[in-house]
């Protein structure tokens, strides 16, 4: 997993990401990025690499457990 | 003995007699070398299996029919490989006359396609990938198989109510309508399925999870003529937008399974004037139908930690349950019988240690495993189970018709594939890399020409007797001393071959599509040996081969032992 920034332009990737979302309710919100999450994980493809990107994000919450393989 | 099962309002089956047994007057307790309890797609399997390579069981069955008493078709579908040990069996002929041929399948969210595949076009064997088929029907071939083939004595009628394991074997009671009696056998074959006597006898745990996922199946006949395919709804309009399969089966009776919300009460949803109107939203209200058999299924998922209990055996739904997608549920239980058969029977004939049958658990309970974690992903994105969940399936669905990444996401089960033995899944993925099958996996029942002249394909080399077959590809004509001593002395349980050409005095197997060459991965002018086990999985695969290294394969496949993969 990357850490350090590999964004061509980040700043103009979060500002299209919020336009995305102009005029949409929570629940179509909560669609788009999940959506985007799906397409994204997509392009980043290797397993190992998505596993890591899963449990940095759950880091905010505490411990789960990973589904046995 | 007739062959329509079918009725009007539901299955006829056939009935087999009680025969009073030996066993209820002797004076003594007679012993048998195998005794196979339950007479389900696993035993019935296993006693065939048995049977053609010589070996007389014994079988307990508790009722006197196939099928479950007044039930439904059950089992569906039967996958390639399960179709090519029937062929070896001598029954395939009957289940493609009999059954429903199909290659297609397709997921649907709504009224939208949004996953499509036709699985005929990866497959070079003499099965197709798939035929539907009641279960009885299945069932009820073995039975008329095993009667043929005249080494099995089928009991019916008899229930085990006791088990007592011995050191060399285990003591059975058995109850009759004629009264009790006891038996003892050397090896036990525990078929007796997911509420097993024997097994809770012997306290194994079965690690049991149970579903929280509920179904309607409803048999049903009809005159509309829908496309011979698989079709599943992720979200049927038409069941409250929850999921339903709709497939033919045999006697134009379409099987139609409707999930159910994990609250319902399932005895009311399976009445069958409920189970007629829900009929009625799919086929439309001037489509005439008959309900065959409608009844209610909840699935759940166990595995016990060893298929092996000393000198008790256990295959089918005693060892492994699982949600039923995906031809996952009887195709496993009949390829356990696939892969012990000839094991046990090189046990019982002496040429094998008993260590190879532990090769039996070693490797039939990592693909009871995994389809456990398949069946389980799949019962997991057909009933999400939180907001959120719900939330990603909806992304899923939605990118499906747009983007075809997505399409693979919609999950309505992954058909089976045969197990590859001794690798982990994960280097499955990593498959395609490698030429040819790899060691531990099956190979398919391509077409060959026989050493007698005859068109044939690959299964009719392993027709009768436990042996393995070796087949020699660009040998050196200098090892042929060699090699033909080996196969002399090795006759009872290899029978070696030469791939297209005679260069050490063998018998000649003629490839003339190439499939075979293709499908082992023969390389023009490389000397290769393969050594193919009983059950046509790849035992070992040798390069630059002589006789004492294919003597080392045979003794290492004795043991249960696979050759690592080449460097």
């Amino acid at each position: 997993m990357k850490t350090e920034l590999n964004f061509t332009d980040h700043d103009a990737f979060y500002e299209r990401l919020i336009a995305a979302h102009h005029g949409l309710d929570e629940a179509q919100s909560a669609q788009l990025n999940a959506r985007l999450l799906l397409l994204l994980a997509n392009q980043v493809g290797d397993g190992a690499v998505l596993a890591e990107c899963v449990d940095a994000a759950r880091r905010l919450f505490g411990p789960y457990s990973p589904p046995e393989a | 003995m007739s062959d329509t099962a079918l009725q009007p309002g539901g299955y006829i089956l056939p009935e087999y007699e009680f025969t009073a047994p030996g066993d209820l007057t002797a004076d003594e307790v007679r012993r048998y070398p195998v005794v196979i309890v339950g007479a389900g797609l696993s035993g019935l399997a296993l006693a065939c299996d048995l049977a053609e390579r010589g070996v007389a069981t014994v079988v307990l069955d508790d009722d006197n029919t196939i099928g479950v008493r007044g039930a439904s078709s059950r089992g569906i579908v039967y996958a390639q490989k399960t179709l090519e040990m029937m062929d070896r069996l001598g029954i395939y002929e009957r289940i493609r006359a009999k059954g429903v041929v199909w290659s297609v399948g397709k997921t649907l969210a709504g009224s939208e396609v949004v996953y499509e595949f036709d699985a005929s076009s990866t497959s070079d064997s003499r099965q197709p990938p798939f035929i539907n088929l009641q279960q009885f029907y299945l069932e009820w071939f073995m039975v008329d198989r095993v009667i043929e083939i005249g080494r099995t004595d089928l009991r019916w009628k008899s229930k085990v109510v006791g088990f007592e394991t011995l050191a060399d074997g285990a003591r059975i009671e058995v109850e009759t309508p004629a009264g009790r009696y006891v038996l003892e056998a050397d090896w036990v074959c525990d078929c007796s399925g997911v509420n097993s006597f024997i097994r809770d006898c012997l306290r194994l745990d079965t690690h049991q999870a149970r579903g929280i996922d509920r179904w309607c199946i409803s048999d049903v006949r009809f005159k509309e003529p829908l496309p011979i395919e698989r079709w599943t709804w992720v979200e049927a309009p038409f069941n409250d937008n929850r999921a339903v399969w709709q497939h033919l089966m045999a006697d134009d009776v379409w099987r139609l399974d409707f999930q159910m919300g994990p609250e319902t009460d399932i005895e009311h949803v399976s009445r069958p004037e409920v189970a007629a109107e829900r009929v009625r939203r799919q086929l439309g209200e001037d489509v005439e139908f008959e309900l065959v058999w409608v009844g209610p299924y909840s699935y759940r998922a166990q595995l016990i930690d060893n298929f092996r209990a000393g000198r008790t055996l256990f295959l089918g739904d005693s060892a492994h349950a699982m949600s039923p997608f995906g031809a996952r549920g009887g195709n496993s239980g009949i390829q356990d019988a696939d892969n012990l058969g000839w094991k046990l029977a090189l046990v019982l004939s002496g040429r094998a240690p008993e260590a190879l049958l532990d090769s039996y658990s070693a490797e039939r309970r990592p693909a009871a495993q995994f389809n456990i974690m398949t069946t389980r992903r799949t019962a997991r994105f057909l009933q999400p189970e939180s907001p959120a969940e719900k939330l990603l399936r909806d992304a899923a669905i939605s990118l499906a018709k747009e983007h075809p990444f997505a399409r693979s996401l919609c999950n309505t089960g992954r058909l089976s594939n045969s197990y590859i033995y001794g690798q982990p899944p994960t280097s499955r993925a990593q498959r395609h890399k490698v030429r040819g099958v790899a060691v531990g996996e099956a190979v398919q029942n391509v077409p060959v020409g026989l050493p007698d002249g005859q068109a044939g394909t690959l299964v009719d080399l392993f027709r009768n007797g436990p042996a393995f077959v070796g087949i020699w590809s660009g040998a050196l004509p200098a090892l042929a001393a060699a090699v033909i001593r080996l196969a002399n002395r090795e006759a009872p349980v290899l029978r070696m071959l030469e791939l297209g050409r005679a260069a050490l005095g063998l018998s000649v197997l003629e490839d003339p599509a190439g499939k075979l060459g293709a499908a082992l991965g023969a390389a023009r002018g490389k000397p290769i040996f393969w050594l193919l086990r009983p059950d046509m999985h790849l035992a070992a695969r040798i390069e630059n081969p002589d006789a004492a290294k294919v003597s080392r394969a045979l003794r290492g496949a004795l043991h249960g032992r696979l050759q690592p993969e080449r460097a």
